[in-house]
Formats: structure tokens, sequence, C-alpha cells
């Protein structure tokens, strides 16, 4: 019979494909075909897009643990500190098991910041691993935590209650579920919450040693952003540069650095309409000195209240009295100077002038923390004066000095 | 002339960003946004600084925001099936166990044990996890328990149909003492997989029943 089989063309067939076969199954599942170049680019493909997926994810998904344990603070679960072991935790479908670390270590290293929340991570390998346990009913295979009974009988000593994590991307939220189950035969779940955050919304990334809840950190952000009060102290370094006279033997004013501080006002909250006023000093030794008082009005021009997200432009007038002294400020005196004056008044007295000017000009607020302006000036009482030429005329006013200043509000 | 023209052909294109799929939007760009319209008060609230406040004595046009967000896991990602059970899992297990507790209000005062049949283990265990969270939320006693069948049993109910190994399972569970007169396990079910619907089935007492 077995010859008869052995000689047969069917046997024959049969000892063909029992050779063929298995070599073409060897061939089709051969890493040389599971490596071909477009499979290859797939997966390069879809690790590349789990990665940026999993780097956005990220950090919602830590903002959504930190809500977790701000819960914890506020209203613990336990009353005395207690033992959980982390018996999972689970990440959005197709995003990897590297987040899953990530995420334990952020949620170990918040609960060991905030002490108060009761929860007190403790290790218990025996917990997650498989334990395989048999008796006389049956043969258990499981994880130790979803047989507790059977880690009694081991002896080991586990925590008192464990914990799952599962955060999944549901759309456009990111969901975090949790639960708390005591550790006994029965498995009761104790706690549980649903917690989600959506895409649009950016993460708080708040420090894990001063935990704050989304809302509190919310105030915290709108206060930032909108203002720290009504008042605010504005440190202003500022250049003027005066236009050279039409007259060229004239004797060009040198540029002014002046020092200002003060206190500037907003009208409302919407800071549309802000005032202040500012006292300012300038010394150059063996050049000038002065003392400045100034006071602007300010509207905003962008918009009708001042944006949290973009920088702001206020255009303002403002006016100034400002007294400067020194040899350099001699060019500010009512009659024409040149070379010879400058020469001849160095024996006597340094020139001392008062002046009032009047502004106009744009400031850029960025987050009401810093600004950037620039203005043009003009010296009424010098606007007939050849000392100074004039950068720009504006109903029939001349415009003698262009200013540029940067403001750090505190 | 010529540049007026296109540049009014282009120019609601450039004026008005629409998540609609069109010139400035490919189809596939437009599916993996969320839009949802708001009014402009709450969209002020949501996004200080970007949409402004209504004026106080009200305003000349009807103002509203339209908010699209993108989809946290681009198509392709992950299994249509599983995508499209994942995207609404919340509101598929809150539809499910209030399908359960509404329709067994006896059943409340129970200790409820939860199960899901899904091909895809991962996508399985997140279907348990939120089930028993959202049984959780509404009052009533969870355990993380799962009743066991023998390994005669589970050769014996993998070989018949499922309309007749689910009330078969419930039944040894009962039998078996994995499952007692405290005790209600909700399953969630994917009976068919062409389907982006689960089915519910409630075991108590030995006695299955389909909830959905």
């Amino acid at each position: 019979m077995k010859m008869w089989l052995a000689d047969s063309p069917a046997r024959r067939t049969s000892c063909r494909l029992q050779f063929w076969l298995p070599l073409l199954f060897a061939l089709w599942a051969s890493p040389v075909r599971a490596a071909s170049p477009v499979q290859l680019a797939q997966e390069a493909e879809l690790n590349r897009l789990r990665g940026e997926v999993a780097n956005q994810v990220q950090l919602s998904a830590y903002d959504l643990v930190d809500e977790l344990v701000v819960g914890w603070k506020t209203d613990p679960v336990f009353d005395e500190a207690t033992p959980v072991v982390l018996a999972g935790v689970t990440v959005p479908v197709g995003l990897g098991t590297g987040m899953a670390a990530l995420l334990e270590n952020h949620i170990a290293a918040v609960l060991a910041e905030n002490p108060s929340t009761h929860v007190q991570l403790v290790h218990c390998p025996t917990c997650t691993a498989v334990v395989v346990h048999s008796d006389a009913e049956a043969t258990v295979v499981s994880r130790g935590i979803d047989d507790p009974a059977v880690l009694a009988q081991l002896g080991t000593d586990t925590g008192k209650h464990a914990l799952f994590i599962d955060i999944e991307a549901e759309g456009t939220w990111l969901v975090l579920r949790a639960r708390l189950t005591r550790l006994t035969p029965d498995l009761p779940i104790v706690w549980s919450r649903t917690i989600a955050s959506s895409t649009s919304t950016p993460a708080l990334l708040r420090a894990s040693s001063d935990l704050k809840s989304a809302a509190d950190a919310r105030e915290d952000y709108l206060a930032a952003l909108h203002d720290r009060g009504p008042l605010t102290i504005p440190v202003r370094l500022g250049v003027r540069a005066y236009a050279a006279p039409t007259d060229s033997s004239g004797v060009t004013v040198p540029p002014f650095i002046w020092l200002q501080t003060g206190v500037e006002m907003g009208a409302t909250d919407a800071r549309a309409w802000t005032s202040s006023v500012l006292v300012g000093i300038s010394f150059i030794p063996q050049a000038y000195q002065g003392l400045m008082a100034q006071a602007r009005v300010s509207r905003l021009v962008t918009g009708r209240t001042r944006s949290l997200s973009r920088p702001d432009l206020y255009l303002f007038l403002g006016g100034a009295i400002m007294t400067v002294w020194g040899p350099a400020t001699a060019p500010f005196q009512a009659d024409l100077l040149t070379a010879d004056d400058l020469i001849t008044s160095l024996d006597g007295d340094p020139p001392r002038t008062t002046l009032g000017t009047l502004q106009i000009g744009l400031d850029l607020r960025l987050g009401n923390r810093i600004g950037l302006s620039t203005f043009f000036e003009t010296i009424p009482d010098r606007n007939q004066s050849e000392n100074f030429g004039t950068y720009t005329r504006i109903l029939g006013l001349g415009f003698q000095s262009f200013g540029t200043e940067v403001t750090f509000c505190f | 002339m010529i540049i007026v023209i296109l540049g009014l052909l282009f120019l609601p294109t450039l004026i008005h960003k629409d998540p609609a799929p069109g010139m400035t939007m490919s189809r596939t760009r437009s599916r993996t946004l969320e839009c949802e319209r708001i009014t402009a008060e709450v969209a002020s609230q949501r996004y200080p600084g970007k949409v402004q406040p209504s004026r106080p004595r009200g305003e000349y046009l009807e103002r509203s925001a339209l908010v699209c967000a993108e989809r946290l896991v681009r198509p392709g990602l992950r299994e249509d099936r599983d995508e499209a059970i994942l995207s609404s899992l919340q509101a598929l297990v809150a539809d499910l166990t209030s399908s359960a507790v509404d329709l067994h209000p006896e059943l409340a005062s129970r200790t409820w044990l939860v199960e899901a049949f899904y091909p895809s283990a991962p996508v399985s265990a997140k279907l348990s996890f939120a089930t028993k969270n959202a049984l959780v939320e509404r009052g009533l006693l969870v355990s993380d328990r799962t009743p066991t069948l023998s390994a005669g049993d589970v050769d014996v109910l993998t070989r018949m149909p499922p309309e007749q190994a689910y009330p078969a399972a419930c039944r040894r569970y009962n039998d078996n003492g994995s499952m007692g007169a405290e005790h209600a396990l909700l399953a969630i079910v994917s009976r068919d997989p062409r389907e982006t619907i689960l089915h519910a089935g409630l075991c108590a007492d030995g006695q299955w029943s389909w909830l959905k």
C-alpha cells in the first residue's frame, strides 16, 4: 500500500506539493517579502504619523493626569495615606507603549509631589505579572491583580487598591478614564472618574509641585494676559534725535537719551484708552543733563479691547516739559547758534533751557509687558528757530524731533 | 484690469476661511476636522481675545462662531471599524448602559460585572473600562471581577452560533457559581464585523436577554 502510494501519480503530486508548499509559504512569510520597499515606506510613514500624534497628545494627556490629581487633592478618595498599585496605564489605540511609559512616570512624579492626595504608589511586580494558580477546582491563568484571592494564597503583600488609567482619543477629544479598585476577592470599584479635554484647548503645563485646578489655572492665565490691575509701572528708555538745521553753518543738536518711569492707567479693563504720567532723567557726562515730566493719552487702534493673543497698537498724543543744561544743550537757545558761539560760551556757565513739547506717535505693546514706540515731537516755542530743521509738518506745525522708545511694564 | 478681475475671482477664498472642501481646503483635510457652531457669547468666553464679546447694546449683525478642531488621530492610523467605535466611545457606552439600567431598574441594587466581546483586545479593554466607569457614574455597584468558565465550557461555547452561545454562557456562569443572585452581567458585544454599532446583552440569574 505504501509502495503503491509512493509510486502513484497522486503520491508524486502530493510529494511535490509537500515540498513546494512549505517553500512557498516560507518565501511568502520570509523577511525578504516583509521588507519590500513599499511596505517599509508605509510602515515608516505610519511610525512617523504615530510619533507626530503622540507628541501632540502627550502634553494634553499630562494635563488630564494633573487634573485628576488636583481632584484628589481637593476631594481625597482616602482619609489617610493608602497604598495603591498602578495596575495599568493604557494609551490611545495606535500610539504604542512608549507613551504609556511616559505617562506612568508623570503619574508617579505628580503623586510623589502631592502627598495630600493620600494616594501612595507602591511597587508590586506580582500584581501585574501573570500568575498561574492550580487547585482542585481549576487552573487559573491571570494577572495577579485580576485574582487577588490567588495573590493572598501566594502570600504576596499587595497594595490595598489598584489604580487603572486609560486615555483614549475620541474624535477631537482626549478622554481620561480612571478607576480605583479595592484588592479583595470581589474587586469592587470604589471610585471612578472621566475627564475630557478638547484638542483646541492648549495644555496648561502646570508645575507638579504647585498644582492648580484647570479653572484656577485659566483665571491666572487670563489675569496675566488681561492685566495685573488698572495701574502699571512703565520703565522706558528712549532716544530723541533732532533734525539738522537748514543752515549748514549751524550746530546740530546731539541725540538725547532719556530714562523715564511713572504710572500708566487704563480707563477700563479693555484698556482701549490709557493715560500715563512719567518723569525722566538724561545724563551724559561733559555733554548734557536733563529732567523731564511727560504725560500721554493713548488710544487702541487695533480693536476695541486689548488682545490676549496678538500685539496691540496704540496711537498716542502727549506733552512734555523738559529742562536741559550742559555744553551740548546750547542749540536749544532761541538764537541761531554757530561754532564760534560755542567756542566763546565754553568759558562761562553752561547754558540751561526749559522747553515744552507736544508729541504724536504709535506704541506697539506686546502682552502689556513690552512696548516699542516711535513718535514725532514738536517744540512750539522753537518753531521758528534756525537751530533746528524739521522732520515733517502736520497742520503747519513743524516736528523737529523724532524719537524711539522701549518700554518695560511692571 | 486683469489683475482686478483675478483679484475679485479669488477674493472670497482669501477673506473667508471655510472648513468645507474647496480651493483652499482638500477633502482629506476637511475630513480631519470636527466643527461646531456656537454663539458669539459662548465663543468669547471659550476663546477670550480671539472672539470679541457682543456690544452691550446689541449688534447690527447676528454673529456666531464656527469652531473647528482637528481629530487627534488622523484617518488611516487605526482600523476603520476601531476608529468608528473609539471616536464615539463615550456616547456609545452611555447609550448602552442607560438602556441596561433604565430597562431593568430591579437590578439597581446588584453588583454589576462587565464584559466586552470585540475582535481587537485593546479596543475590547477600552470598551470594558468605559462601560464600568459609566455604570459607576450612574451610582451602581460595579466590580472588576470577570466571571469565569471552565475550559470544557469554552470549548463547547465556541462551537455554537452566537445567538445560542451567549445564553448558554450565561447559564453556565450561574451554574458554576461564577455569578450569583447578587450579580448582573452587562456584556458589550460586536455581533457583525461589518457594523460599527455595538450591542448590549444582560445576564442575570442565568437568564440572557438582548438589550440593544
